[in-house]
């Protein structure tokens, strides 16, 4: 049994892991596990042990399936927004950027929830593919958070850490959430899981803002400028993937229709 | 009485989908998977599908085959076609309304 199921499996109480775990591990080693996978596994355990208690734990509105398009369509936009807003927060006001940068680390954060929630079927075809889009942009929200804490607690913008000063690391780890994004993207664009007009426009906006941030540092100013417009630009891309995903919430009981 | 299926709150709608899958004959969890994915063009995590399967068992709804290797196929019980049947006759006839009232003929 690989590590992961094996863990996995630890989550949920033992006399469930008596009657189910054996099959359950089985289903779980017979396609790549991604991100919505895994936390769908989480939901389960934790269910598992409220249910056994008899404590229920779900109110009765809730659709299932719908959720999670729904969820991550809502994170994405929303991600997107705060990430936007955070970024012009900040730079309209050079002097007091703590709250601009917070409201832009929420929004990373909720772009991570919306990756998850609308990487379902990605994950079956390229597993790989999807927890790297996953895991950038987490190790980029740590990064960014460290940067943000940085440049909140100095004065300066010195180096502190390995020759990197705050805003050193705030760019890189928000260059790692971009980069994850473009691996999404892919992913996405291939599999058909979202409308790939939103797919496309996700890629094309992350590598723009990427390869110009590289650029920059040969070819000068106006890659700059393109830089600044590429991450502008970036988070609309995800506005728009969170939008079509929200759009896909089609009536639920549509089996065989498909 | 047979129990109406919106009892299972967050489940209903996987438990009503398992239970179209297996009105064709026994499968295992991951054919379940495969099936409701084919069908519905939606996800069907694996937390959910047990936490489903786990709820149709306890009512009766399905029972649990001898495993095959570590697969463990399901299958519908009288009481489980009764109770899928039941639901499905209600979302064809609301169904039906809905159409009505769109000035469309259902079908």
């Amino acid at each position: 049994m690989r590590p992961v199921i094996a863990l996995l499996l630890r989550l949920y109480p033992a006399r469930w892991q008596a009657r189910y775990g054996d099959e359950f591990a089985a289903l779980l080693a017979e396609r790549p596990l991604g991100p919505f996978d895994v936390a769908d596994v989480l939901l389960g355990a934790i269910d598992a042990r409220l249910h056994l208690r008899k404590l229920g734990f779900w109110p009765e509105h809730r659709r299932g399936f719908a959720m999670s398009l729904r969820i991550g369509g809502f994170a994405a936009a929303i991600g997107g927004a705060l990430w936007l807003t955070g970024l012009a927060w900040s730079s309209a006001d050079p002097t007091d950027q703590d709250l601009g940068s917070l409201v832009f680390l929420v929004g990373v954060l909720a772009l991570l929830v919306g990756l998850t929630g609308l990487s379902a079927f990605q994950a079956r075809r390229h597993p790989l593919l999807t927890w790297a889009a996953f895991t950038l942009p987490a190790l980029g929200g740590a990064v960014t958070t460290i940067g943000v804490f940085l440049m909140a607690t100095r004065t300066e913008d010195r180096p502190v850490i390995g020759g990197l000063s705050g805003w050193d690391f705030f760019i890189l780890g928000s260059l790692a959430t971009v980069a994850g994004s473009i691996l999404f993207a892919i992913a996405t664009y291939r599999t058909r899981a979202l409308p790939r007009s939103g797919a496309l426009l996700l890629g094309i906006v992350s590598t723009v803002a990427l390869v110009s941030f590289a650029g920059s540092f040969v070819l000068g100013e106006w890659l700059q400028a393109l830089f600044i417009a590429g991450f502008l630009a970036f988070p609309l891309g995800w506005v728009v993937l969170g939008v079509q995903a929200i759009r896909l919430d089609r009536p639920a009981m549509a089996i065989g229709s498909a | 009485m047979v129990t109406p299926l919106p009892e299972l709150g967050r489940f209903a709608e996987p438990a009503l989908l398992i239970l179209v899958s297996l009105s064709d004959g026994p499968k295992h969890g991951y054919a379940i998977m495969a099936d409701v994915e084919h069908g519905t063009g939606r996800p069907l995590g694996p937390g959910t599908l047990y936490a489903a399967l786990a709820r149709l068992e306890e009512r009766g709804f399905i029972e649990a085959l001898p495993p095959e290797d570590r697969r463990r196929p399901y299958r519908l019980t009288a009481l489980g076609a009764t109770a899928v049947a039941e639901q499905l006759r209600e979302l064809s006839a609301f169904a039906e309304l809905g159409l009505r009232r769109l000035g469309q003929t259902p079908g």
